[in-house]
């Protein structure tokens, strides 16, 4: 079970959307986080940026078809974190914290 | 800041990750492609099935799935629907593989049942037809059974 550690990082909603995307996946399309989140690439490059800063994000640049593309992949100390923000959002609903929440 | 949330933001905090875990659950799939390919290729089998060698019907089906098992551990998870993400393990579970390998085993016995009734009736190129119809529930039904995968792995979490 996962310690409840509430996350100031995470806890803005543009950020904890982008952790949630993050958390449910093992990496993501930076076009996709911003198609689903209606965000700019400048606004979701802060976002990443801010995350990558906490090691809460690696952001990768493979390169695929001649394209230059860019994903972001939660790290293990950011999944960690995440897990510990759910579960500490459970404790404030009062409710017991779900395995599903935490990235299932 | 912990103590300025209130159960209720935390119930909106909660929300929106239960969305954005349900949005990458959507992207549980497997490639169209995927489907096409498998309904033309069983087709083609059934084809040269009906042509009556059965070396080239052996090589045929040795072809078919070998071209079969180089392609599906790639796509069979579900996982990789497009280049755009790739689904956590975790939440796309591991019944896609195992379900589709099942129905197709299943619709290989219903080809053959389907060709041996055909023949029996004196219909020509029985195992064609037979391809046939299980090729349409392959591209009909295929998408379906995902369908069904996206919806066990939302209740999974609600």
């Amino acid at each position: 079970m996962t310690a409840a550690r509430f996350d100031e990082l995470i806890h803005p909603s543009t950020r904890l959307s982008v952790v949630a995307l993050l958390a449910a996946a093992d990496w993501v399309d930076f076009a996709f986080i911003r198609d689903e989140l209606d965000l700019s690439d400048s606004a979701l490059s802060k976002q990443l940026s801010t995350l990558e800063d906490a090691g809460y994000v690696n952001i990768e640049r493979p390169v695929s078809d001649r394209r230059r593309r860019v994903r972001a992949r939660l790290t293990k100390t950011g999944r960690a974190a995440f897990e510990g923000h759910v579960a500490a959002l459970h404790q404030i609903v009062g409710e017991p914290a779900r395995a599903t929440m935490q990235g299932r | 800041m912990e103590q300025h949330v209130t159960p209720l933001e935390a119930r909106a905090a909660l929300d929106a990750i239960e969305r954005r875990r349900m949005r990458v659950i959507d992207e549980i799939d497997l490639p169209r492609w995927y489907w096409w390919g498998l309904a033309i290729g069983w087709i083609a089998l059934g084809f040269i099935t009906d042509l009556g060698h059965p070396w080239v019907s052996a090589a045929a089906t040795f072809a078919f799935g070998a071209i079969h098992s180089s392609v599906a551990p790639r796509v069979l998870s579900g996982r990789h629907r497009t280049g755009q993400l790739s689904v956590s393990a975790r939440v796309a579970g591991r019944d896609t593989p195992r379900l589709v390998l099942a129905g197709l085993v299943g619709l290989a016995g219903v080809t053959i049942a389907g060709a041996i009734a055909l023949q029996a009736d004196g219909a020509g190129h029985p195992v064609t037809i037979a391809s046939i119809f299980v090729a349409l529930i392959i591209v009909l039904g295929g998408p379906r059974l995902l369908a069904e995968v996206r919806r066990r792995r939302g209740r999974a979490g609600s």
